[in-house]
């Protein structure tokens, strides 16, 4: 086998792991504050995307301001979806199913309306370093691809020390795992719940703002990401949000691997069967223990 | 001088007086409906929203000139959502409720089937804006199509890539769904031109990143690299792994919607394709500006085959007039037209009669379409 081919493959797979990662940590974000399934997720990666595409190229803002607009409109999407939607449902009494269809019909309309508003064009964002790679052994890898690495671990490594170093994190946690205990000691419930969707969506935000120069935004990117994201994220751990960043490069790199060596129409054929192997040997995904330890 | 002009502004005056005149007396008739079923949303929106835009523009100019003999045509467009299920259940609709004289649809091919089983059935003529393949098309007897089959579309390729580049080896990357179709026609015409794949690499549609494939075709050292694929990733992907080979593509990925997302990447790729709207041929022109002007953007390949689709029916309409069954309708669809997007025959074996001598080639030259002076005979 060429080395330039394997590290080629490598590095692709390194890329789209951590795209699916980072998809995958919202969903675990959110799931693990609130047991929701959220098929929406992919929807806060085209909002903040978009929102940022928009405050760079319409508004001229700077394009550190324009990502960080993107990032925190997706926060704002999240608490408005728990705040009008998720709260209302769950005073009724609604059932974990309902949510899954309630964030699935919100991202069919939120994918409706940016091909309303916005069109079909596909549209793409500066990558930090512009479109310049950088190369290993005559292997190419975006720069941007780097940064995107490196600002999702940095992610992974902020949300851990948030959820087992501060307060708010360890209510939230409390919040999903024991209702009554945690009102009972005086947190509140509701707020904690809003808090996991604004993270969620924020993370969700910042997905998009580091993803749409490498894949391009356009209104049917949110649902091909969740399908990624969801995969990483139950390989890991659905629970665990470092989970859904380990099940999202063994994704990525077992697809490259299976273009690597085998005809790349069975890619995806060979890539499942051997998820589907990991999941049958490790069912609660490969961090399923330390997400149960967590809570 | 002043005289003159007087008279020019009198005779305009009176055209003008004239041609809205003609247009209310046909507003004031009732219509003759023509349905049509398009993918709008879903995977096939990338189509179907072109295609509408042609059929809406057609309308209002036929309208404009006095419609059908002196009726106005009204054309009803229903969404099927890129799904056959939905397809099928409009069709319906539009025949046995709205009674239309004709169909224009699918935008992809499942939905093309599932309306073709009703359209044949009840002898309303059809006009596909993709194929099912002539072995299952000469079997219906009023199913027609606008866009060329795919056998031609690869020709075109090819005869590019031999003849224009003189290359010998190609290596492809190529998706799952439309990409898939054209290289099946591609591979079944290899001996015809002496091409030999050196390799083939194929990915999923929505895929997001196939620069592993891109790295296997660039490993093969060919002449020349086909990219076909309703995405612009894979093109991107192509130049960031160092492919320097020129790019030849399909008609199915020259959009402007495509092209945006190549970013800087959008260079040296060549299209097979009909319509250059910035190099427009003299029988595109009126089309062209007509669709500048209504929409504030030029058109592509799928707005001209939606404005041709109603043109091709409203012709038929003319000759047999609207009361005339479906059967005599499709008798009159058989006869030769000249379209914006091809000159076409739907008496010829392939149900479509484009020749490849209708294609035009253009190439993105920093983000901008140039037609090339390259033809095929």
């Amino acid at each position: 086998m060429d080395l330039t081919l394997l590290l080629q493959s490598a590095l692709a797979g390194l890329t789209n792991g951590f795209v699916y990662a980072l998809i995958g940590l919202g969903l675990s974000v959110i799931f693990r504050g609130t047991r929701i399934i959220n098929a929406m997720q992919g929807e806060f990666a085209l909002i903040g995307g978009m929102a940022s595409y928009v405050l760079l190229e319409s508004l001229g803002v700077a394009l550190p301001v324009a990502a960080l607009g993107g990032a925190v409109l997706g926060g704002i999407t999240g608490v408005l979806v728990e705040a009008v939607l998720v709260r209302p449902m769950r005073r009724r009494g609604a059932s974990e199913e309902s949510y899954l269809l309630l964030t699935l019909g919100v991202a069919f309309a939120i994918s409706a309306a940016v091909l309303y508003f916005f069109g079909r064009d596909a549209r793409l964002l500066p990558g930090i370093g512009g479109e310049a790679s950088a190369l290993f052994f005559d292997a190419a890898i975006r720069v941007h691809a780097i940064w995107l690495i490196v600002i999702a671990s940095a992610v992974m490594a902020l949300l851990w020390l948030f959820y087992h170093r501060t307060v708010v994190g360890l209510s939230m946690m409390a919040a999903s795992v024991d209702e009554q205990g945690a009102t009972t000691v005086g947190i509140n419930v509701p707020l904690m719940r809003t808090l996991t969707f604004l993270l969620g969506g924020l993370v969700g935000g910042l997905a998009g703002v580091l993803v749409s120069p490498l894949i391009t935004i356009h209104y049917e990117m949110g649902l091909l990401l969740t399908l990624k994201g969801f995969a990483a994220a139950i390989l890991g751990g659905l629970a665990n949000p470092f989970g859904a960043v380990v099940g999202g490069v063994t994704l990525g790199l077992v697809e490259s691997g299976a273009v690597l060596y085998f005809a790349s129409g069975y890619k995806d054929v060979v890539s499942m069967v051997i998820l589907i192997v990991i999941m049958i040997v490790m069912p609660n995904g490969m961090l399923g223990r330390g997400a149960r330890k967590g809570g | 001088m002043r005289i003159l002009r007087r008279r020019f502004l009198v005779g305009a005056a009176g055209l003008a007086a004239a041609a809205l005149s003609i247009a209310a007396f046909a507003q004031g008739k009732e219509p003759i409906k023509i349905g049509a079923v398009l993918s709008l949303t879903g995977p096939g929106a990338g189509l179907g929203q072109g295609e509408r835009t042609g059929i809406l523009l057609a309308e209002k100019a036929i309208n404009s000139k006095g419609g059908v003999r002196g009726r106005p045509v009204k054309v009803i467009i229903e969404d099927d959502g890129s799904k056959p299920d939905n397809a099928k259940s409009k069709a319906e609709n539009l025949i046995f409720n709205e009674k239309v004289k004709a169909i224009v649809g699918g935008s992809l091919t499942a939905s093309t089937g599932a309306i073709a089983a009703i359209t044949n059935g009840q002898g309303v003529p059809q006009l596909a804006l993709t194929g099912l393949g002539p072995p299952i098309e000469l079997t219906y007897k009023s199913v027609f199509h606008l866009l060329p089959p795919q056998a031609l579309n690869a020709k075109a390729m090819l005869e590019y890539a031999t003849k224009g580049l003189k290359a010998k080896k190609v290596g492809v990357l190529h998706d799952s769904g439309y990409g898939q179709l054209v290289m099946n026609a591609l591979k079944a015409q290899s001996d015809a031109y002496g091409m030999e794949y050196v390799a083939i690499e194929k990915f999923e549609v929505g895929a997001t990143d196939v620069s592993t494939q891109a790295a296997k075709v660039r490993a093969a050292n060919p002449d020349v690299v086909f990219v076909i694929a309703t995405n612009p990733i894979p093109f991107r992907n192509a130049r960031q792994m160092r492919i320097t080979q020129p790019i030849v593509s399909a008609i199915g990925s020259s959009s402007y919607q495509y092209v945006s997302g190549m970013g800087e990447f959008a260079n040296d790729i060549v299209f097979p394709e009909f319509l250059v709207p910035e190099y427009p041929m003299p029988h595109q022109a009126e089309f062209v500006n007509l669709h500048r002007i209504t929409y504030n953007v030029l058109p592509k390949n799928y707005e001209a085959a939606g404005w041709d689709a109603i043109h091709v029916i409203a012709k038929a309409l003319e000759t047999t007039g609207a009361d005339a069954s479906g059967e005599v309708i499709a008798q009159a669809l058989r006869t030769p037209h000249r379209g914006v997007l091809a000159s076409y025959n739907f008496g010829a074996t392939d149900m479509t009669g484009i020749e490849l001598s209708s294609y035009v080639y253009s190439k993105l030259v920093g983000g901008k379409f140039v037609r090339l002076p390259f033809i095929t005979r």
